[in-house]
């Protein structure tokens, strides 16, 4: 295509340049009655799986419809959820912190036609563009990070084994009968961008094999301090080595230290470690970041390693759907998955989701690994 | 990789246009980028930012640190954005030819 200019001149870059101006304040953008109540709603309830009602002081109600997406999307979708705001909502729409879409409207009877016509959007492969759900205690859109569509370091790909996931745990979307809300996450390596460290089910790209070192470019493009600060079990140290009868300086890493964080890689570009067989995915669960009855907790490892069979990742979505299963009929109402396993202790909760313990699941990392040990005699056979 | 010719010298570069060894620097380097950088005279305050990157990377195997950049230069970070628009990465690493900043940046 032809280069168009916005007007931007390359000669003289510092002219008429706009910098340090935020974001937009977001009350530009409030829907009317919204604008109008802010700060005055008396109470809220949720109508049914994904509309929801907030009454005002005033006697004024806002009705929200909630749907799903990709999060991954398009222009041409952007457009299409602005033309569905346009005829419905007066322009008006809201994305969630778990990237959901919200439709805002002031009548319940249209609220609910707006759940239909959403519920009727569908892509030429047949999935849903917009089904509504999302609320109350059963699962919502899944926070999850770039995998192979963008990013250099991960281990597994997002996009499709939230997909996978997403088909899988579809009715919990849909409908509210979870004994709480379950929060599923992902992230495509252990930088765990996102929120996997703390949800009750968390699914995390893993690597099993140690990096390929780059003898003779590593000092031209790496700076070897950092790769050798980067390592978590000083793993890395400063090294020379003679290739073809040169000289390079270099690092080496000793593999029985090495747990394949991919750390040094982030920091090194000499460092790859990515590999088709060795990645995968380990699942953890039990999370939250509410301190509703319980304090948040972290999501602990209970599947070390799950491998990466793409594009569906049926092995993964078979133990998230025996944990999903196991949880909703286990569990008390307003218990979270964290909360439940706790109750019953780890070693039932292994036995009910059918999961085998290894040793890979035993903390070993520093003095704290001591602490994640059990000191007492109180266990369940 | 590509290689860039200017004023009779060769240097191999990256897709973000960083030198690729950082022994191949020379000072033909820095009129070459200047351009792609927004700078259009290379002054003395310049030399000085670019002489400490190299000094530091030389002496120590890593680039400094911003605040150790603007301590020991005498530069705030302000005035650091001044010289080299695109910053003390992008910037003023890419002109002393050291290696391309890592990590999530």
């Amino acid at each position: 295509m032809a280069f168009i200019s916005s007007g931007y001149n390359p000669e003289k870059p510092m002219e008429n340049r706009i910098s340090d101006i935020g974001p937009q304040h977001f009350t530009e953008f409030l829907q009317p009655v919204i604008k109008k109540n802010f700060g005055k709603w008396v109470y809220h309830e949720i109508l049914e799986p994904g509309v929801l009602k907030h009454v005002a002081e005033s006697g004024d109600a806002v009705y929200t419809v909630r749907c799903g997406t990709a999060r991954l999307m398009s222009v041409t979708h952007i457009r299409e959820i602005c033309d569905i705001a346009d005829q419905w909502c007066d322009g008006y729409l809201r994305f969630t912190t778990r990237n959901n879409i919200e439709f805002m409207v002031e009548d319940e009877g249209k609220a609910k036609d707006l759940k239909k016509f959403l519920n009727d959007q569908k892509f030429p492969g047949g999935s849903f563009k917009f089904p509504v759900g999302g609320t109350g205690a059963g699962v919502s859109n899944i926070v999850h990070t770039q995998g192979w569509v963008h990013c250099h370091t991960p281990a597994t790909d997002a996009s499709g084994t939230v997909k996978a996931t997403m088909d899988a745990v579809f009715d919990q979307f849909t409908d509210m009968k979870l004994p709480a809300p379950v929060r599923i996450s992902m992230a495509c390596c252990l930088n765990m961008c996102g929120a996997v460290h703390c949800s009750d089910i968390a699914i995390l790209g893993i690597h099993r094999k140690p990096p390929i070192i780059d003898h003779k470019y590593l000092d031209n493009l790496c700076e070897i301090p950092l790769a050798v600060a980067a390592c978590p079990t000083g793993a890395v140290r400063p090294s020379k080595v003679e290739v073809d009868g040169k000289d390079y300086k270099t690092v080496a890493i000793k593999e029985e230290r090495c747990m394949f964080c991919g750390n040094c890689y982030t920091m090194c570009p000499s460092l790859p470690l990515a590999d088709k067989e060795g990645d995968g995915i380990a699942l953890m669960v039990g999370g939250k970041v509410s301190n509703r009855i319980t304090k948040p907790a972290f999501s602990k490892v209970v599947v070390p390693f799950l491998p990466n069979n793409t594009p569906r990742w049926p092995e993964m979505t078979d133990v998230i759907k025996r944990i999903l299963t196991a949880y909703s009929e286990g569990a008390n109402k307003y218990e979270r998955l964290g909360d439940w396993a706790t109750r019953i202790g780890w070693e039932r909760f292994f036995e009910v989701c059918d999961l085998e313990f290894s040793e890979h699941l035993i903390d070993d990392f520093r003095d704290p690994a001591y602490y994640t040990w059990r000191q007492t005699t109180q266990f369940k056979w | 990789m590509a290689v860039v010719e200017f004023q009779g010298k060769q240097f191999e570069v990256d897709e973000d246009g960083f030198l690729l060894q950082f022994d191949s620097w020379a000072p033909e380097w820095v009129d070459y980028v200047k351009e792609s950088e927004g700078i259009k005279d290379l002054t003395d305050d310049h030399q000085k930012v670019i002489d400490f990157l190299q000094d530091y990377y030389k002496k120590n195997g890593i680039a400094p640190m911003v605040r150790i950049l603007s301590k020991v230069t005498g530069f705030k970070l302000k005035q650091i954005y001044e010289l080299f628009p695109s910053g003390p990465g992008k910037g003023a690493c890419k002109m002393a030819g050291l290696p391309k900043p890592t990590g999530c940046v």
